[in-house]
């Protein structure tokens, strides 16, 4: 009898309600060698029992299923924290939503991506998100970025306001879920002056008493909400 | 194309939904039936001649490793496949001598996996394996 018992792909598990978009997305998923797309469904309730039998690596959701077709994606993701701590979610979202991003990133950014349903015309972009997630980092649609960037422009100041045009750059790059070697890589800066201005921004934006990852994690949920959630 | 029909055998609905969405994405594989109990399977094995079965090994009454000796012994042709929570070190040792053909384990179940399974099954390797 053969025995197999051996993990050797990402297992893959996809939640979306529309069933056209649900197998012309799975046929993608399934041309890319490295994952095993172990089913689909359309429901939040559906999502969380096929977790709970197949045990993925990484679940792709859609935000708005059945039952309310709100924020499914969001809860299931922010539930799947507490009972699946490994597990990696990518989120799907139709428009760039900051308050959707702030609720899926709030509890902590790793394992975690949020990108624009565009995105997964290039499958090669969808399938790089889940083996960003699977290996425990995280990525932000540069689109989403954008927009907030826009956005906190017309807004009252904020600790922000004192960075450096580069230290804003570097930041950015960061929300992006990228290492200093890659931000170092991108900007065409080597990794010690990304680290000098790493610490200038955390300085800046009072995160110095904090483990490193915390105030990363920190410093860009500020970038990313700053303005955005004024009482 | 002919397809490939399949019975799915486990007693607990999460693991059998887990079976058909694993099917679902096999165009190759056809779900012809699911059984809820070995006494179940047994029935529906001999009623619907599948080619290939996913078997749970543990559920009351007459247990997976029974149904499937029971099963192959009336069908040499079918490929009957284990699928439980057991590592391999704790398979109970009726379930290398009960005519199932390969053991997977619940969290390694997947598309690929099943298609492998179904396309090595006359290797003369892989069956003393």
């Amino acid at each position: 009898m053969a025995v197999y018992d051996a993990r050797v792909t990402i297992r893959v598990v996809y939640a979306e309600d529309s069933a056209l978009l649900r197998e012309g997305v799975a046929r993608l998923l399934e041309t890319s060698k490295d994952l095993d797309l172990l089913g689909t469904c359309g429901t939040y309730d559906e999502l969380l029992a096929l977790v709970e039998a197949t045990t993925p690596d990484v679940v792709i959701t859609d935000i708005r299923m059945p039952p309310t077709c709100t924020d499914e994606g969001i809860r299931a993701a922010n539930a799947l924290r507490h009972t699946h701590p490994t597990l990696g979610v990518v989120v799907l979202s139709q428009h760039a939503d900051p308050a959707y991003a702030l609720a899926l990133l709030e509890h902590g950014s790793a394992k975690r991506a949020y990108l624009l349903k565009d995105r997964v015309a290039d499958t090669q972009q969808l399938v790089e998100a889940v083996r960003a997630v699977h290996a425990g980092g995280s990525v932000i649609d540069p689109t989403l970025v954008d927009e907030l960037v826009a956005a906190r422009s017309r807004q009252p100041p904020s600790p922000l306001q004192h960075l450096t045009a580069r230290e804003k750059d570097i930041l950015h790059e960061m929300a992006q879920g990228r290492s200093n070697a890659a931000i170092a890589g991108r900007l065409g800066l080597t990794e010690r002056a990304v680290e000098k201005h790493s610490n200038s921004i955390f300085g800046k934006l009072h995160l110095n008493e904090e483990r490193d990852v915390n105030r990363r994690v920190k410093a860009v949920l500020l970038y990313l909400t700053d303005g955005k959630h004024q009482p | 194309m002919e397809r490939v029909p399949v019975l799915i055998v486990d007693d607990q609905e999460t693991y059998r939904s887990a079976l058909r969405a694993v099917l679902a994405r096999l165009a190759e594989f056809e779900l012809v039936a699911e059984a809820t109990s070995g006494e179940h399977a047994v029935e529906l094995a001999a009623a619907l001649r599948p080619a290939l079965v996913l078997m749970d090994i543990n559920m009351g009454g007459i247990d997976g490793l029974e149904a499937t000796a029971l099963i192959t012994s009336t069908n040499p042709e079918v490929l009957v496949v284990l699928v439980s929570t057991y590592t391999p070190e704790q398979l109970p040792p009726r379930a290398r001598t009960c005519g199932a053909a390969a053991y997977i384990n619940k969290d390694e179940l997947s598309p690929r996996l099943v298609r492998r399974i179904w396309t090595d099954r006359g290797d003369p390797a892989w069956l003393a394996s």
